[in-house]
């Protein structure tokens, strides 16, 4: 559905994007992450041609984006992080304009629209009079009225109450299942990242750092975490059994490559070890996310 | 679909309460004017000129030559001013307000939509023009008499008195060359919102433009080149009170403000074309 070759963004001196490849599958919920400046914007502005790459590819439902815009963008709906109105004009008013920019589109879809993302009854008030939540399912309205294949999200969750946010949640994941979209959420928001995305790209200025699913990463690597009123000397009794690799802050435990946790477990319990328990750690992808963020810091 | 995408843009346009400021201040001023004409020395002062040209001042002291007198000061000073303000937000602030953002991430090409908001814009400038000719008229003719026109334009060398019914027809044709002048200045004004620059700067930029071509048109040493400047072609909606009509150096002006219009519409959307659109 998106394709990215080898993109580069320059903006005088400073390199935005640096060769960046990414490959978003048709159907999944794909999410980019990155700090302030990572370049996740630069790189969602030239998925949509709103910024000219400096070098790569870069292909939209199987369109050049560069050199095919209007084909490339016809099913892509976006909705960016404050989303910007005419805020004079009335809800269904700024619909009317906003979707005339793709293809003619009837009162009775644009109706069908408002009602989906339930702003009916204050569609024909001025934009002005609304809610920050209110403009958000306005931006989604937009988003939706060409009946897109692919959603483009950028800090869609920006600025929101934690209300807001779990409303937005909510609601990608209704797309998703209901309509089938596939969606790029870029964000800062890891955990709704977390629970939303199926795989995830990070970026640190300007360059991929990592691309893989969620699952995978949240598994750590083999790690367990291991409760008991002795750690130091169950780990040291374990370390000399050949069972672990390596303890990390009192908690958790790596196993050795083919060791299990039954056999740490028998080898504790046959030492007298009190066990309050011992399980498979998941790692959150804030963990992730900041190890590596770390990782590609220039001091390390 | 190209004409729906105008009816929006003009929704847009005419649901803005900036975009009323040229018609509200045209209004004030023209009722500034009228009162000043009807309650000062102003009138008595054209009854003098009148008379001593053998005229007879009561048949040409008429609601046609107050229109034209009021007119004039507004034509040159106060459209280009409020056409600028409309024609530099026309795209600048779309960009800055980050609607601009929200309208590229659909399929329609950056032509396309300048060309959609050049031609608002064009619509604009004809209102404009349109209301002010007809509220100078409509205003005039409250305090004054439907009588013979008089004109007196002594830079480009016009005098002349016509019939009432000569100098409405002379009155509404000028108007067609008053609204090629807007929509000059509207372009340049747009040229420079294409370009990544804030609206009041694209309409400074344009404003500043238009007056130093004024100025540097009445330097004495650039009078041999006066046709290079803009300022110079804006005169010719007066030419047509002339007698005879000077049509070669009308045409000549004309031709000369659409080749400017067009050659700003083209600049800005190459500079449109090639800028990066960010929030």
């Amino acid at each position: 559905m998106i394709s990215l070759n080898e993109v580069q963004k320059k903006f005088g001196a400073r390199v935005a994007v640096d060769a960046l490849t990414l490959a978003v599958p048709r159907g999944e919920i794909f999410g980019l992450l990155g700090h302030n400046g990572a370049g996740k914007s630069t790189a969602i502005g030239i998925m949509l041609g709103q910024v000219w790459p400096t070098r790569g590819e870069v292909r939209i439902c199987g369109h050049d984006v560069t050199t095919h815009r209007a084909q490339a963008l016809q099913k892509v709906g976006a909705i960016f992080e404050a989303p910007a109105f005419y805020d004079y004009l009335s809800g269904w008013r700024n619909l009317e304009i906003l979707s005339h920019y793709s293809a003619p589109t009837s009162a009775a879809r644009i109706r069908e629209v408002v009602e989906w993302v339930g702003l009916t009854g204050r569609e024909r008030s001025p934009v002005k009079t609304y809610s920050h939540g209110m403009r958000a399912r306005l931006a989604l309205a937009q988003a939706l009225l060409p009946q897109p294949e692919l959603l483009i999200l950028d800090e869609p969750g920006n600025g929101l109450d934690p209300e807001g946010i779990a409303e937005m949640r909510r609601t990608i994941a209704r797309l998703h299942r209901e309509l089938g979209l596939t969606i790029l959420l870029s964000s800062h928001q890891l955990a709704e990242v977390e629970q939303l995305c199926t795989r995830i790209a990070v970026l640190n200025r300007g360059c991929k750092v990592f691309e893989g699913w969620v699952a995978d990463v949240k598994a750590a690597q083999g790690r367990m975490q291991l409760r008991t009123p002795d750690f130091t000397a169950a780990t040291m009794l374990l370390r000399e059994q050949g069972i672990i690799t390596d303890a990390i802050d009192g908690r958790y435990i790596s196993l050795a490559p083919g060791r299990t946790i039954a056999e740490a477990t028998k080898i504790l319990v046959g030492a007298n070890f009190s066990i309050d328990g011992i399980w498979q750690h998941e790692q959150t992808l804030e963990d992730f996310y900041l190890g590596l963020v770390k990782a590609a810091s220039p001091k390390n | 679909m190209f004409f729906t995408q105008l009816k929006n843009e003009l929704w847009k346009l005419f649901g803005k309460k900036r975009t009323y400021i040229g018609f509200g201040a045209f209004i004030l001023v023209q009722t500034i004017m009228l009162l000043m004409f009807k309650y000062t020395r102003w009138e008595s002062q054209f009854e003098k000129m009148l008379s001593g040209n053998g005229y007879l001042a009561s048949d040409y002291i008429s609601a046609l030559t107050v229109a034209l007198v009021m007119l004039t000061p507004q034509v040159l000073l106060l459209m280009p001013l409020y056409v600028a303000l409309v024609g530099g937000d026309l795209v600048a602030k779309e960009a800055e307000d980050g609607t601009l953002r929200m309208i590229l991430s659909r399929p329609i090409s950056r032509f396309r939509l300048l060309l959609v908001k050049w031609s608002a814009g064009i619509i604009f400038s004809l209102l404009l023009v349109v209301a002010l000719d007809f509220v100078a008229l409509g205003f005039a003719r409250t305090l004054f008499p439907w009588k013979g026109m008089f004109v007196f334009a002594p830079m480009l060398s016009t005098f002349g008195v016509f019939s009432p019914d000569d100098g409405l027809a002379l009155y509404v044709f000028s108007s067609l060359f008053v609204v090629m002048n807007a929509i000059a200045q509207l372009s340049v004004a747009f040229m420079f919102s294409c370009f990544n620059i804030k609206p009041a700067a694209a309409t400074i930029l344009s404003l500043s433009y238009l007056f130093m071509n004024m100025v540097m048109e009445n330097i004495p040493f650039f009078k041999p080149y006066q046709n290079w400047f803009i300022t110079h072609h804006f005169d010719c909606w007066l030419l047509v009170f002339q007698s005879p009509t000077p049509w070669a150096q009308i045409l000549q002006s004309e031709i000369t403000l659409l080749a400017i219009s067009a050659t700003a519409f083209l600049i800005g959307a190459v500079a449109f074309q090639v800028r990066d659109i960010k929030s």
